[in-house]
């Protein structure tokens, strides 16, 4: 290790840091001299390492622009950017550490005590985020792109790769089982990778585990998560800056945790400061880092659990002052960094402080999985019971071998501003005392009020002292006291890993090339990119092309793509007889040829959705459905169908066939000289059905006017989309076509009073209210929604969707309040200006007895009320003659 | 929740490849009281014990089964295709 390779040199706040080997960040720094590595979250207390294997909050920092990473486990990489949080200006000189001398401002709950008037939390905020904290979260244009997910199967999971892991894996593996081992540290070995005395025994285990092929090992991979059905929630760290952060969905057949004890601190008044650390983490600095954390030191233990610790402290020649028992210490003394230990008795000068704190089953995934934490008093510790089938535990997590370093609950009096519980958010002992003493007596309440676990270390530092303090201040036994809830995740996982990998799907239409070309302004509809309008010239107003589009379909004829709406094709004697069952209306007696408009109900009456039926040929027919409703219309059909035996075959064509509708006076001229359908109203009148050829391609055409004029709906196969697309502007140019877009197919439609299904219709709408008592065929045997219908038909609905004319030049939002009476009694669904009218036309929910011809109301807009008048016939064209020529 | 689905057809998968449909109920003669029609309509049981249920496996072969699933600890212990029982 004498030669360092310059390829271990990083960046610490803009000064290069040279590693070693096998450092991890913390280390490194630490070698470096860096004693302060964090400031802390309320006070801004300086805190150190404490226990070094990614348990505490003590040396969270950012690296590479991601916040909060435990620098203690996060291995070392060549020109990795580590830099500082929540210190203004440096850790070593804070000035927010003023702050503590305000402590007394702050009691336990300070919050909650202080900020009761919303004005005075407003007035507050910016400096207590600005105080409080930890990192700042990266800023989004600045967020690294490399997060994705992985779907993973195993027999058996391992989670710890300790000794006791290590050696349940390896049985596991050569019975055969496919085992998975996952471990959070860079290597693998548990307790034994710091044991002083070099271990044979491990070095024969991993080359064991290594050599089985059915033994995988996920090193410096965290779990988080036990859930349901033995899913582990796996996070692999980055290996580099250019590698995926990565969330493992690791489906087991069997769990073994063996996530082994981990240490915590012992209570005493300053028992944070720096260069207090806890054993494990002295043991870990020695024999993994070759580092002398001190000169001298004070071992706070109850014997003989100072052991393995003192030997490592004579094994790097550090002077032992004195080894001093828990009840014994009354305060460590000094002010950034510890200079002594005051017991009852005597004082000792030291600059390191090891402390043999309580071990703790590391059983948070066992608990999150369903088992019972049971106090065990010789132990010290909670220990796991009642574990779920699948699960096992081995090892220390069990509660194995462990010995209590203190008494709990406490015999003194613990109360004392400066002995913290909780690290993560600067929780005393007294504020725990103070907070039960004001009637947050039980540790679920008192967890929420004071904050004690739900800080970055979820509890592992804390959870157990403040158990401690509950049962003592309550006169109650541990066992009665209970543990906190574990939840996952723990540790924390950054939302980059939850979310993922950043792609959105988008959906484009066959012809979505010959919009952008043309101008378009795209809409999103779901994944569906649709052109809300076309910018004719850049720079355009959307309410002038909008106004030329539909002039062009009003006086001309325009072209719009329709090719979102879910198409499905059914084919079978019994169509008819299944349409009849799940449409609101009669379909069986359709006629080949011919078209109708098709309502589809749940059996509470509510309309679901809305579109045409065809019918083709007598066992072929053709469902449109609107762009958002396919999928939960397409399993809505065949849900009806489960063991009916019906002959019907249902197959979704959206994808494979592009549509346009061709509509406005002279659509028939453009559309005649490129088919072989005859086109005249005689024989392909209003609502027929043709197949046939459109410019040399296949289509199924049927005459419908959502828009209001004579117009043809085309359906054909996507791959001519753009060819057809072409042709029919092409053949147009001399009628002065236009392609119109949403904008100005919602205001042509909206002037025939074309209801849209999910717009100007609610989850709780009937086809009675909405204006469509026609559409339910009562007299039918039986379909979907019948009972309901049948007696909401003798009812008076409530509200009514009516047509309204506004009778000043207003327009109302979609949404706005419709006023009766000085009273809320409606709203506005749809309303756009109209220029046949020269007013704002809409439609709106009134009440029932508004709802007739020339009846008034109310609309709210922009603030003040302005008077519409109700219609109850279409706007435009109400005799339908257009639509018919 | 992330339990797993046995599907008929495709054997035991992830809960979210699935859209659940509810329970599965009798549906009611056309020439039923208005009282059955409601309460089919609107009554759940919602059993605290095995159920039998609709699910539709939506990422997989897109066919709707029923599955009697324990609604406490969401284990699923048989599923099939109802056309197969009758």
């Amino acid at each position: 290790m004498s030669e360092t390779p310059d390829a271990l040199k990083f960046d610490f706040n803009g000064k290069q840091v040279t590693a070693r080997p096998g450092d991890t960040v913390a280390s490194a720094l630490f070698r470096a001299g860096q004693r302060i590595f964090t400031r802390s979250f309320k006070y801004h207390r300086p805190r150190g390492l404490l226990c070094l294997s990614g348990k505490c909050p003590n040396c969270l920092m950012n690296v590479d622009g991601t916040p909060n990473v435990r620098a203690c486990i996060t291995p070392v990489r060549a020109g990795m950017r580590v830099t500082h949080q929540n210190a203004y200006p440096s850790l070593d000189q804070d000035g927010l550490a003023l702050v503590q001398r305000f402590d007394w401002l702050m009691p336990v709950g300070w919050y909650y005590k202080t900020m009761t008037d919303p004005r005075m939390w407003h007035a507050a905020e910016p400096f207590v985020r600005k105080v409080a904290g930890l990192g700042t979260p990266p800023s989004l244009d600045n967020v690294s792109g490399n997060y994705e997910h992985a779907y993973r199967h195993t027999e058996v999971a391992v989670i710890g790769g300790g000794p006791a892991g290590l050696k349940c894996a390896i049985d596991l593996a050569i019975q055969g089982e496919q085992v998975t081992l996952i471990d959070d540290q860079p290597a693998l070995g548990g307790h034994l990778r710091y044991a002083s005395q070099a271990n044979a025994s491990l070095v024969d285990l991993i080359a064991q585990a290594e050599a089985l092929p059915n033994l995988q090992v996920l090193t410096g991979c965290y779990c988080f998560g036990l859930y349901e059905g033995n899913l582990l929630g796996i996070v692999r760290p980055r290996r580099d800056p250019n590698d995926a952060e990565q969330l493992i969905h690791l489906r087991a057949g069997r769990v073994v945790v063996a996530t082994g004890a981990y240490e915590s601190p012992l209570l005493f008044p300053n028992n944070d400061l720096v260069g207090i650390m806890l054993s494990t983490a002295v043991q870990r600095l020695i024999n993994l880092h070759g580092i002398t954390p001190g000169k001298v030191a004070v071992v706070i233990a109850r014997s003989p659990m100072e052991e393995p610790v003192v030997a490592a402290l004579r094994e790097a020649g550090i002077q032992i002052a004195a080894v001093v028992p828990p009840e014994s210490v009354v305060k460590a003394l000094g002010k950034k960094h510890v200079t002594g230990i005051e017991t009852r008795g005597a004082r000792y000068t030291c600059d390191l402080v090891v402390v043999c704190g309580h071990r703790i089953p590391d059983a948070g995934l066992l608990h999150q999985a369903g088992a019972r934490l049971q106090w065990d008093g010789k132990k010290g510790a909670f220990v796991p019971k009642d574990i779920p089938a699948s699960i096992s535990a081995a090892g220390e997590v069990t509660g194995e071998g462990l010995i209590a370093p203190a008494t709990l609950p406490p015999e003194r009096d613990p109360a004392s501003k400066r002995a913290f519980v909780c690290l993560c958010s600067d929780v005393s002992s007294q504020d725990l005392v103070d907070a039960v003493d004001e009637g947050y007596d039980h540790i679920e309440t008192l967890k929420r009020y004071t904050t004690t676990t739900m800080g970055p270390c979820q509890g592992r530092m804390c959870q157990l002292p403040a158990i401690g303090i509950c049962a003592r201040q309550n006169s109650r036994s541990m066992a009665d006291t209970g543990v906190t809830t574990a939840r996952p995740p723990n540790p924390g996982v950054t939302l980059g890993a939850l979310a993922g990998a950043r792609h959105h799907p988008i959906r484009r239409t066959p012809m979505h090339y010959e919009h952008a070309e043309a101008g378009a302004v795209w809409l999103d509809m779901g994944e569906w990119k649709r052109p809300r309008y076309y910018q004719a010239k850049p720079g355009a107003a959307e309410k002038l092309c909008v106004k030329e589009e539909y002039r062009a379909v009003r006086e001309r004829v325009g072209l719009i793509d329709v090719s979102t709406l879910g198409k499905l094709d059914l084919k079978g004697r019994d169509i008819g007889r299944l349409l009849d069952k799940i449409y609101a209306g009669r379909l069986s007696d359709l006629r080949p040829g011919r078209t109708r408009y098709g309502v589809l109900c749940d059996e509470a009456g509510i309309m679901l959705d809305d579109g045409t039926v065809s019918r083709l040929a007598e066992d072929h027919f053709f469902v449109t459905t609107t762009t958002g409703n396919l999928d939960f219309v397409h399993q809505w059909i065949k849900w009806w169908l489960v063991g009916t035996g019906w002959d019907v075959f249902t197959t979704n064509l959206t994808p494979g066939l592009a549509a346009v509708n061709l509509a406005g006076p002279n659509a028939r001229d453009v559309l005649a000289p490129l088919t072989d359908a005859d086109l005249s109203s005689k024989t392909f009148p209003y609502m027929a059905c043709r197949t046939a050829q459109v410019a040399g391609v296949s289509a199924i055409l049927m005459r419908i006017g959502f828009v209001g004029e004579t117009g043809w709906e085309i359906h054909f196969p996507a791959e001519s989309g753009p060819d057809l697309w072409k042709a029919l502007l092409e053949a147009g140019r001399k009628y002065d076509i236009r392609p119109f877009g949403i904008e100005a197919q919602r205001l042509l439609r909206l002037e025939k009073r074309h209801v849209i299904v999910g717009v100007d219709s609610d989850a709780t709408t009937n086809p009675f209210e909405a204006g469509m008592a026609w559409a339910p065929k009562l007299d039918k045997d039986d379909f979907i929604g019948r009972a309901a219908l049948r007696r909401l038909s003798g009812e008076t609905p409530r509200q009514k969707l009516a047509g309204f004319i506004m009778s000043e030049d207003v327009l109302p939002e979609d949404g706005a309040a419709i006023i009766v009476n000085g009273e809320l009694a409606g709203r506005v669904t749809s309303a756009r200006y109209s220029p046949s009218f020269q007013k704002a036309i809409g439609l709106a929910w009134v009440p029932a007895d508004r709802a007739h011809e020339g009846a008034e109301v109310d609309v709210r807009v922009s603030g003040r009320l302005a008077r519409a008048k109700i219609t109850e016939q279409a706007f435009y064209d109400p005799e339908g003659t257009r639509l018919r020529a | 929740m992330s339990f797993l689905v046995r599907c008929p057809q495709c054997g035991n998968r992830s809960v979210y490849e699935f859209r659940f449909g509810g329970e599965v109920k009798q549906r009611p003669a056309p020439s039923a009281p208005e009282l059955d029609w409601a309460n089919y309509t609107y009554t759940k049981v919602n059993e605290a014990g095995v159920q039998k249920e609709w699910w539709f496996h939506r990422s997989g072969c897109r066919q709707w089964f029923q599955a009697l699933r324990n609604t406490l600890t969401n284990e699923v212990q048989e599923s099939f295709f109802p056309e197969e029982l009758m």
